[in-house]
């Protein structure tokens, strides 16, 4: 892809502005990566397969989920541009994978080898700050969502929602938004309905 | 691998047995589904009873049921649509037929994955009664604003036609008993017809279109109510002439009632034979996401069970389908 160099490069910058990175890191981080288009429907990572792969979201729209005994999905996360999406429960475990990512409109994504990118800590120590600021943040997002589950209505956290994934509506079904909520979709519809009228 | 096979032709009690069998043999089109649940349909019943014997002749031994749910577990060289591990449904051909098994191969172009916010029960429950009312009611080129009668409108087909022709913007009249009246409403439909208390043909009239799921009188009733230049399409009724011939019955003529009605009526009749297909079951599987349709379970039987199933589903009282899980 034409712009594939340019999305890296700007990923690249943007860990330059936080840290100091070496030209070997940064060459390592070109050697380990690889800018893709995956196409609507495109299943990136498959519940039961190794990890091998985290990715960086350059534009699009991807979702991670996983499915219970039943066979419904349940929707852990969405990542838009400059999210992080993989499943970290089973790279942290060394286990197979039991999510599933999958691309919910057109997106471009920067692909990195995992345990590639994990071995650059021992290899760059200069790298740890920017991953442990990725790491914090990411906490602090998953807390975020935990205590919003626990404290705030249904209709208060689509708010949220809304607020963080601005436009997703566009590119998700109902079920994707209702499953990530923790409600029916008959519930979600209801509070469209009087978000409407206000 | 454990399968629930028809031995001869007979009464549900008689001719059921559970066998140990060997798993299907895989086409380079097929995947291998390792099945979560089954579904029954009435045409299982028929068959059973050794009604269908001259329409689709099957040598028995043979493993029963169309309608499955499942993981994909293994594929054939020529699969380019499915992965290992995608969760599936799917009404299998007449010539893969044997879904009440722990496993079904199934050419792909017959598969759908299955719609992620229902269960593996809720998708086998969709294939065969979700096709019959799609296709059927395509067919008929049903369009916004058509009005449209549906016959038994808590039956596994009817059910799901109704939803069909709601998300197409139809108005829908439907036909139940008392004890479903509401829920059969809640499925959208705008006039219920209670046919205990009134009589139908004096409610739906002139409609556009009659969609018949229960033959006999109600297929010629089904002229009274359509309108001039109307279609009467039927899944019970008597073979269309076009429908015989693909059964290979080249001398098949439609009776004369039929043809007399359709004639005078100007009312277009047409018996249709669902046929599997995965793209439609695709359309389907985004309406049931968009919860345009949802699938409406009678009950859910565990394998060891799966004769009672069939016990139920002939005493026509189902309201919805009856699935069996496997695994």
């Amino acid at each position: 892809m034409a712009t594939s160099a340019l999305s890296l490069e700007e990923l690249i910058k943007k860990i330059k502005g936080q840290i100091d990175l070496s030209p070997d890191a940064e060459e390592y981080l070109y050697l380990i990566s690889k800018e893709r288009l995956f196409h609507k429907g495109s299943v990136l990572l498959r519940e039961g397969q190794p990890v091998k792969k985290v990715y960086f979201v350059t534009d699009g729209c991807l979702r991670s989920y996983c499915i219970d005994k039943t066979g419904k999905e349940h929707t852990l996360q969405f990542a838009i541009k400059n999210w992080w999406i993989s499943d970290y429960i089973a790279i942290h475990n060394k286990e197979t994978a039991t999510l599933s990512v999958e691309c919910l409109k057109d997106s471009t994504v920067i692909e990195f080898n995992a345990a590639k990118l994990n071995e650059m800590l021992a290899l760059f120590p200069e790298y740890e700050p920017f991953q442990r600021f990725i790491l914090e943040r990411h906490v602090v997002s998953l807390h975020k969502r935990i205590l919003n589950q626990l404290q705030l209505t249904a209709a208060e956290r689509y708010d949220l929602f809304i607020e963080q994934y601005p436009n997703i509506e566009q590119s998700t079904r109902n079920y994707h938004i209702a499953s990530y909520l923790g409600i029916t979709q008959e519930s979600l519809s209801r509070i469209r309905v009087e978000k409407a009228k206000k | 691998m454990k399968a629930l096979q028809l031995k001869a032709y007979g009464e549900i009690n008689e001719s059921l047995i559970f066998n140990e069998i060997p798993k299907p043999n895989m086409g380079p089109n097929d995947v291998m589904i390792e099945v979560k649940a089954a579904a029954i349909n009435p045409i299982d019943k028929s068959i059973i009873l050794g009604n269908l014997q001259s329409l689709l002749p099957i040598p028995l031994p043979c493993t029963l049921a169309y309608d499955v749910s499942g993981t994909v577990v293994e594929k054939g060289n020529d699969v380019g649509n499915f992965e290992i591990g995608d969760l599936v449904h799917s009404r299998v051909p007449q010539e893969q037929m044997g879904t009440l098994a722990e496993y079904v191969a199934v050419t792909n172009s017959a598969v759908s994955k299955k719609p992620g916010n229902v269960s593996f029960e809720e998708a086998a429950s969709i294939p065969l009664a979700g096709l019959t009312a799609m296709q059927s009611l395509e067919y008929a080129q049903l369009k916004e604003n058509d009005r449209i009668l549906i016959h038994a409108g808590s039956g596994g087909v009817g059910s799901l036609a109704i939803q069909y022709a709601k998300s197409k913007g139809a108005f829908v009249y439907t036909t139940t008993s008392t004890a479903n009246v509401e829920w059969v409403k809640a499925l959208g439909a705008d006039r219920v017809i209670d046919y205990k208390t009134e009589d139908y043909k004096t409610i739906a009239n002139d409609v556009d279109i009659v969609f018949d799921t229960l033959g006999k009188a109600y297929t010629t009733e089904s002229f009274e109510v359509v309108k001039p230049g109307g279609k009467v399409v039927s899944i019970v009724g008597p073979l269309d002439e076009e429908s015989a011939q693909m059964f290979g019955m080249t001398d098949y003529k439609l009776s004369d009632e039929i043809a007399t009605l359709s004639r005078e009526k100007n009312a277009a009749y047409k018996f249709i034979f669902m046929h599997p297909n995965g793209a439609h079951l695709e359309i389907i599987k985004a309406l049931i996401e968009d919860e345009k349709m949802k699938p409406i379970i009678d009950k859910v039987y565990p394998f060891e069970e799966a004769i009672e199933a069939f016990k139920h589903l002939a005493s026509g009282r189902a309201k919805g389908k009856i699935v069996i899980k496997i695994n």
